[in-house]
């Protein structure tokens, strides 16, 4: 993480979002996608985002994570706000905080799976050594360590995404998002992906924030987010 | 001007912070050439049109750089060469017999055991058809005995030198190659009499590669010449070159110039001017049609691995090193090509050729020669090209805006 940025966590939120607003912009006509976001996440949460096609859950998850700036409204996560930080303090702050699950994976091609996990770490001042440890260290709590050397393309879809979750943790973020995380996968693996994502919100503390479709994969959330034609419609605990 | 330096200032501050980045920055290389071996047919179309334009741009630079050592090792610093006052060239130049009298006895002029190292030697221009039929003019000197002496790099490697008052000459090994009917006991026609050939030397790389030679006085006779064209002297050391120019300038029976051998036969070097204006227009076309196949590869490299790039970014890597990585990218694809056309051009190293001479209208033989740093020079070539021509390519992979870079 970048030395210069000012953060501190306020109370237990990890997320704080205040009148969140996004529009995009087609020649001089604005398209509103979110309007009056407001909600907290805590810190160890599990959430997922739902709602229809075109309800902003993606647009939102990408303001969360840095992807995308709000046209307006304060976002504060992990103690920082994010309409404060320039793009490569931005950059900085997504390396330190934020793991991405992708829906379809979004690993290098050309990178092997250890590689590919390791990616992340090459931004980080950790030596070589320590970052084999740590890199072979994620990979066997995934259950690939066998799997190392193997290309994307030598994976299954399930291998894919553990290998995705892994480049996830592996900088050991406070925050993890997924997009569809099981949206490419069949029920078994995505029956595990699921499992793996629950254990690393219960077992080590990960808060979870996932756009998701699936009920199944909503399930797993303690609670969920709806989302209405860009606006908060309501929050559901889940119950099990 | 100022503009040109800005520019220049521009590019080097780059290419300082590329090769920076190059160290610190954290993609690793191996990516981009992994990423470049993935996308085989365009990389090998690529680098082989970069190869060909290197290939073409090292030949050229060594048309030229044969040229070039052809006529300047065919000066001594030590050696000058005396000619009429305003005559640029022995072709238009005349020395009659009393000024080589005086020019014989002068003191500056070094001396061996057969006496002063003078040579008064007559240059004509002669027609002979090369081994593919063209016609093309040969210089043809007449020397005396001392003058052979006087070019310690042209050797004999076949028959004997030429004897005075017979007719004979002695052609050189290369000529031999490029023209047909200059082999040993072969009659040549010239000046209304036959020349047999006696001989076959070496003239080391020089341009006495391209001429004839044969008796001073045989020459004369035979091209009912009075005069002479040159005088070459010897004297002790090239510091004394100064003191006897000024000595011929200041001499009021002489109306003569000296000048420095090396330095005549460095003004001949620009013969090559043409080839070299030509070789330069060339290659400079390709280049252009080469950075724009480059740019087109990237280009495309780009646009299909978007997603990537998104990927990269939302880990963390910042816009610079997505620039730094895609122009090394470039750069790699390039130097790939740039080496193989490095060595594509050796193949040429050594093959004989020749050119007409603007200064004295006839043949000049040459060998391509191919050095190392000729080599080099064609792959830091190819390297600009990939800076030139990834440098688009990349500077859009850094620009494309994340949200839109993630949807691929």
């Amino acid at each position: 993480m970048n030395g210069t940025l000012n953060g501190s966590m306020n109370g237990d939120a990890i997320i704080k979002l205040r009148n969140i607003a996004k529009s995009y912009w087609r020649e001089t006509l604005e398209i509103p996608v979110l309007q009056g976001i407001d909600f907290d996440i805590p810190k160890g949460g599990y959430y997922a985002l739902m709602g229809p096609s075109g309800s902003g859950k993606t647009t939102l998850l990408n303001l969360i994570a840095g992807i995308d700036r709000p046209t307006g409204g304060s976002l504060e996560v992990c103690g920082y706000e994010l309409n404060d930080l320039d793009d490569d303090e931005l950059a900085a702050w997504r390396n330190a905080h934020v793991g991405f699950i992708f829906q379809n994976y979004n690993l290098i091609p050309v990178l092997t799976a250890f590689e590919n996990v390791e990616l992340p770490l090459l931004l980080t001042p950790m030596s070589r050594r320590e970052r084999r440890e740590r890199v072979e260290e994620v990979l066997a709590l995934v259950n690939l360590e066998d799997r190392m050397l193997n290309y994307p393309r030598q994976l299954s879809g399930g291998q894919e995404q553990r290998v995705a979750i892994a480049r996830a943790i592996v900088g050991d973020p406070d925050l993890l998002v997924a997009d569809e995380p099981t949206g490419a996968l069949d029920h078994q693996n995505a029956e595990e992906v699921l499992n793996l994502m629950a254990r690393l919100n219960t077992d080590m503390g990960k808060t979870i924030l996932v756009v998701t479709h699936d009920p199944k994969a909503a399930h797993h959330a303690r609670f969920q987010i709806h989302l209405d034609k860009g606006v908060f419609d309501k929050t559901v605990e889940v119950n099990r | 001007m100022i503009i040109l330096g800005l520019f220049g200032v521009v590019f080097l501050g780059y290419l300082a912070w590329l090769t920076w980045a190059a160290i610190a920055y954290p993609i690793p290389l191996s990516y981009n050439l992994r990423s470049l071996w993935q996308r085989k047919v365009a990389t090998v179309s690529t680098a082989g049109a970069i190869a060909l334009v290197v290939g073409i741009f090292v030949v050229v630079l060594s048309l030229a750089q044969g040229l070039s050592k052809a006529f300047v090792s065919s000066g001594r610093a030590d050696q000058a060469i005396v000619m009429r006052s305003n005559a640029q060239f022995e072709l238009n130049s005349s020395i009659d017999r009393g000024q080589v009298r005086i020019l014989k006895v002068h003191p500056l002029v070094a001396k061996d055991a057969t006496g002063p190292l003078v040579s008064a030697e007559v240059v004509v221009i002669k027609i002979f058809q090369k081994s593919d039929g063209a016609d093309t003019n040969v210089t043809v000197r007449g020397l005396e005995p001392t003058g052979i002496r006087m070019r310690s790099q042209v050797k004999l490697t076949q028959g004997r030198w030429f004897r005075p008052g017979l007719s004979e000459v002695v052609v050189p090994r290369k000529m031999q190659l490029r023209f047909t009917g200059m082999e040993l006991s072969r009659i040549l026609k010239m000046g209304g009499r036959d020349w047999e050939v006696v001989g076959v030397f070496d003239g080391g790389g020089s341009s006495f590669d391209s001429e004839i030679w044969s008796d001073v006085v045989d020459i004369q006779q035979a091209y009912k010449r009075e005069s002479f064209s040159s005088v070459l002297a010897r004297l002790d050391t090239p510091e004394r070159f100064k003191a006897f120019k000024a000595s011929v300038d200041e001499d009021k029976r002489l109306k003569l110039d000296a000048v420095s051998e090396k330095a005549y036969f460095t003004e001949l070097t620009k013969s090559g001017d043409p080839i070299r204006i030509l070789g330069n227009l060339i290659t400079l076309i390709l280049t252009v049609g080469a950075i724009f196949a480059a740019m087109n590869t990237m280009y495309a490299s780009v646009s299909g691995r978007t997603k990537e790039i998104g990927t990269l970014r939302a880990i963390g890597f910042r816009r610079r090193e997505i620039l730094a990585s895609f122009q090394w990218e470039s750069i790699l694809l390039c130097g790939l090509g740039g080496i193989v056309g490095a060595f594509l051009a050796l193949f040429a190293n050594g093959i004989q050729t020749g050119t007409t001479s603007f200064q004295t209208f006839s043949d000049v033989s040459f060998a391509f020669t191919i050095t190392p740093v000729l080599m080099l020079e064609g792959v830091a070539f190819s390297l600009v090209m990939g800076l030139v021509g990834g440098f688009f390519p990349a500077w859009r992979a850094s620009r494309i805006p994340l949200a839109e870079a993630m949807k691929g």
